[in-house]
């Protein structure tokens, strides 16, 4: 059992795992997003990460991790909140475009002000789970607090995302107010809140993805730190299909398994290549995501 | 325009290309110029000459096109020869970014697709012009510019095959991944296109005689090349918007316009959806790659580094800056990538902040951040929208 | 009561409404009609705040209309079941419920029960995507959805649209049973004016945009220049 463990496969599906549930919790921000406003925010990983540098600048003020870690959550709230009202109340009805524009330009503004008051040095955040991965009769398995950290974090970010949405009259309002706004408006649904709150729960829950990140011993929080991961969120996102949070927690942890063995097996070069492999063929197969339900267009 | 008028047009053009061959042989010190120098002023007095032809820009568009085109590539051609070799060399630079901006303002405003893969396709027009000059010594540069902007066309194609059933976001995921993945095909090929380092072209692009013989001997290398390289980068501008004018005004440019708009009613008018859409998405390639190969001419070689995800970026936020869909967006768009460090400087000053320490060095990037965002909410049709609406109000007020 | 006062609405050139007033008694059915583009439409749509007039007011009883959101209009009582009925189809029937009861103070459960209870179809539906029911039944739920909230106005556009014969006179009566039981104002828009005016008290007939007949109902009924012009009863 226990060469087993330790053995390469199990080692690249635990690794792949856990970059799996981070792929997926950065392509569920996403899908929320574009399920209640229909914009694509391609500052997905950059306001959270301005949320995290802020609650994480306490650190120096003798907070503690845990206080810190709240309080980059409520900024994050705070930032998605403020962005919906003043950025993009005025793109919906506009054109795909322009929403992508405002949202990059956005996206590089923030890159630039976090580095510009922190600087683009490192910084490692005092984690209270250790990043060493523990051992099974001498050998590495590839687990460890902080892995463990990571998924069980994750996962209860998930459920509790879905019992949100599934169980209480306030996830009612939000689908509704996504689906159907006109007909909501005329149940009494305050659309405009609930859109707001959208883009609320999606920075939140990309803050507390970006705290995961950032809090990994071997990678720290840097201005660009979610760049590389919110390209992987977002292939992930489009593969699961952008109307399904399912569709897209379940298409970033297959990805992020698959990817590991690629970079086990062939080389770091492969990874993004079989990443766009993968949207290529998913997409030509199944053009609007693969866990979309097909809707006819109203002509 | 009656007979007499006829006549008397006639007369005004030769008189002026009269004065314009006897000026040439007499400004210029010897016979090769002189036919140089006569032969461009020629071109352009009988390039505006054909532009005041009334009722030509209705009955002839292609004629009216093609001799505003002749007119305005000839004047900055013969502007090159005055120019400092910075200058011309921004201008070079800036001209090549202004052929891609015209290919992506052409896909996203003419047929309404999102591509953020364009830094991508620069660089296959860049790389397969280094590779091919690597391995083919002799090969004119006509010909190595069109072997890029074919190599663009063809992988142009093998993505926009799949592409044309996708919807906005999807198409710039798809996009997106092609550019963020660019540096990866490259290294994956490591041994054609020369790792980290790049490639260098075997011989640098000098000037071919009767051009060096313009100048007094003893001018340097650097003011005669960079002319020689701002006169083909212009050139291939010309062609490239003079193709693209037509294409817009063509039956397939209206197809695209409808696609864009409305593509259920495309369809139901018989317009093939998923062929106009491939044409566009090749087309855009073709002239990204064409940009990207007049880039690796310019400096003479070529590096991975270069055509990264940022590119694109940028490349979408100067067209959006110069205005989508217009043939004068993408030339502003192009003015301001050559001389963007004096533009943003420019706007610094004007904002009266004096910026310290970290964030001098990131003035650039917020600059740039907060221009997109305004841009895009307040004029989304960019400068040369804005432009257009000016002029519009003051016709309209002129007419009382 | 729903009283319109003086109202005009325009789509930038094109004018909707013109000067439209009428009242909307308590307890009593007023059934709008006229052919289409006559602004039928339009009018409910300004009514419940999706659209606003460029003139004229609005009032249910003392409350002004105007001005206000469609989700505190909503909130005030004044039930829209739309054209094209706006049944989410993604959501189940009970959900579709649920929603309806959200803003009122209504119990739930007991509220689920009454709608139930009034249309049992819907109760053995209830767990199904809204989208798998027929067009009857799909009415059915955009009613109970309505009156689930406990309105004390319900405007009504087109119920019978796409709807057989027997369905639609089943349907009206059912209207006329929820204004008597409930004491509801109910505004009902129709192109089928024959039914409608079997189980309406007043009517009011547009025609492009403006009003050209607003009297009891069996007086319209009889009115042989209103049956032919503007009702398109040709008998």
């Amino acid at each position: 059992m226990d060469s087993f463990l330790t053995s390469r496969i199990v080692t690249d599906i635990l690794s792949g795992l856990t970059n799996g549930v981070v792929y997926g919790l950065v392509a569920l921000s996403l899908v929320l997003v574009w399920r209640s406003t229909r914009i694509l925010n391609f500052a997905q990983g950059a306001m959270p990460m301005f949320a995290t540098y802020l609650g994480m600048g306490l650190l120096s003020y003798h907070f503690g991790y845990w206080a810190c870690v709240v309080i980059s959550i409520a900024a994050g709230f705070a930032i998605g909140g403020v962005t919906e009202r003043v950025l993009v109340r005025g793109l919906y009805g506009k054109p795909e475009i322009n929403p992508i524009v405002v949202m990059v330009g956005f996206l590089i503004v923030l890159e630039a002000v976090a580095a510009a008051i922190w600087s683009t040095l490192p910084r490692g955040l005092p984690s209270p789970f250790s990043p060493i991965d523990w051992q099974i009769g001498g050998k590495p398995f590839a687990m460890s607090d902080f892995s463990v950290y990571e998924i069980v974090t994750a996962l209860v970010v998930m459920t509790a995302v879905a019992l949100l949405f599934r169980f209480t009259k306030l996830g009612l309002q939000l689908r509704a107010a996504a689906l159907a706004p006109e007909v909501s408006r005329l149940l009494g649904v305050r659309v405009g809140r609930m859109l707001t709150l959208g883009w609320m729960l999606s920075t939140a829950v990309g803050t507390i993805t970006t705290v995961l990140v950032a809090s990994n011993f071997f990678t720290g929080l840097t201005p660009q730190v979610m760049d590389g991961i919110f390209a992987f969120g977002f292939i992930a996102a489009a593969v699961g299909g952008l109307d399904s949070p399912v569709g897209a927690i379940i298409s970033g942890v297959v990805m992020g398994i698959i990817l590991q063995f690629v970079g086990d097996f062939l080389n770091s070069n492969a990874i993004i290549l079989v990443a766009l492999a993968i949207l290529i063929v998913s997409l030509m197969v199944r053009p609007n995501g693969i866990f979309t339900k097909s809707t006819a267009r109203r002509v | 325009m009656t007979i007499s008028s006829n006549r008397r047009h006639v007369f005004v053009t030769a008189v002026f290309l009269g004065l314009a061959v006897v000026a040439s042989f007499l400004l210029t010190s010897n016979g090769h110029s002189a036919l140089v120098l006569g032969l461009m002023t020629a071109l352009f007095v009988i390039g505006v000459s054909v532009l005041r032809i009334p009722g030509l820009h209705t009955n002839h568009p292609v004629v009216a096109r093609g001799a505003l085109t002749v007119a305005a590539l000839v004047a900055t051609l013969i502007a090159t020869y005055f120019l400092s070799a910075t200058t011309n060399f921004n201008l070079a630079t800036g001209a090549a970014m202004s052929i891609v901006l015209l290919g992506l303002s052409f896909l996203t405003g003419a047929s309404g697709q999102i591509s953020l893969g364009n830094s991508a396709f620069m660089g296959v027009g860049a790389f397969a012009m280094a590779i091919w000059a690597n391995h083919h010594t002799t090969t004119p540069i006509v010909v190595s510019l069109l072997i890029a902007v074919i190599a663009g066309a063809l992988v142009g194609l093998l993505l926009g095959l799949p592409a044309t059933r996708l919807r906005g976001p999807y198409l710039a995921g798809m996009t997106l991944a092609f550019a963020v993945a660019f540096g990866a095909i490259l290294a994956s090929f490591n041994s054609w296109t020369g790792g980290d380092a790049g490639l260098q072209l075997p011989t640098a692009v000098t000037p071919p005689h009767w051009l060096t013989s313009l100048y007094q001997s003893g001018t340097s290398l650097l003011t005669t090349n960079t002319m020689w390289l701002a006169d083909i980068s212009i050139v291939a501008t010309g062609v490239a918007f003079f193709f693209m004018g037509n294409l817009f005004a063509s039956r397939t440019g209206r197809a695209m316009r409808l696609i864009r708009d409305n593509d259920v009613a495309a369809e139901l008018v018989g317009v093939s959806l998923p062929r106009t859409r491939v044409i566009a998405f090749v087309i855009s390639s073709a002239y990204a790659a064409l940009g990207g190969a007049l880039w690796t001419l310019i400096n003479n070689s070529v590096s991975p580094s270069t055509y990264s995800f940022a590119l694109s970026i940028t490349i979408l936020s100067l067209v959006v800056i110069g205005g989508i869909g217009t043939i004068p967006g993408a030339l502003i768009g192009g003015l301001i990538y050559a001389y963007s460090s004096a533009v943003i400087s420019w706007i610094v000053t004007q904002t009266g902040l004096k910026p310290q320490g970290n964030f001098a060095s990131q003035m650039n990037g917020i600059i740039f951040g907060v221009l997109l965002i305004v841009v895009m909410l307040f004029a989304p049709m960019g400068i040369s929208g804005a432009v257009l609406r000016a002029w519009r109000k003051r016709r309209s007020h002129l007419r009382g | 009561m729903i009283s319109v006062d003086g109202l005009s609405v325009s789509y930038g050139a094109v004018q909707a409404l013109r000067d439209v007033t009428f009242s909307a008694p308590t307890g009593q059915i007023t059934a709008v009609l006229g052919s289409n583009g006559a602004g039928k439409t339009t009018l409910l749509r300004t009514i419940s705040g999706l659209q606003s007039p460029t003139k004229g007011s609005i009032h249910l009883d003392d409350h002004e209309l105007l001005g206000q959101k469609p989700e505190n209009i909503a909130r005030l009582g004044v039930g829209h079941v739309p054209e094209g009925r706006g049944v989410i189809g993604e959501f189940t029937v009970e959900e579709n419920l649920r929603l309806g009861a959200l803003m009122a103070q209504v119990n739930l459960r007991e509220g689920l029960e009454e709608q139930y209870t009034q249309f049992p179809v819907l109760s053995e539906r209830r767990r199904q995507a809204a989208a798998k029911l027929s067009g009857g039944e799909r009415q059915m739920l955009a009613m109970a959805r309505a009156l689930i909230a406990k309105p004390s106005a319900l405007l009504l556009d087109e119920p019978s649209l796409g709807l057989a014969p027997l369905v639609t006179s089943q349907l009206m009566h059912t209207i006329q049973h929820l204004c008597r039981t409930n004491h509801l104002t109910v505004v009902l828009v129709e192109q089928n004016a024959s039914s409608a005016l079997r189980i309406a008290d007043r009517a009011v007939v547009l025609h492009l945009g403006k009003v050209v007949a607003n009297d009891l109902a069996p007086v319209v009924a009889e009115d042989e220049n209103l049956r032919q012009y503007y009702l398109g009863m040709v008998e």
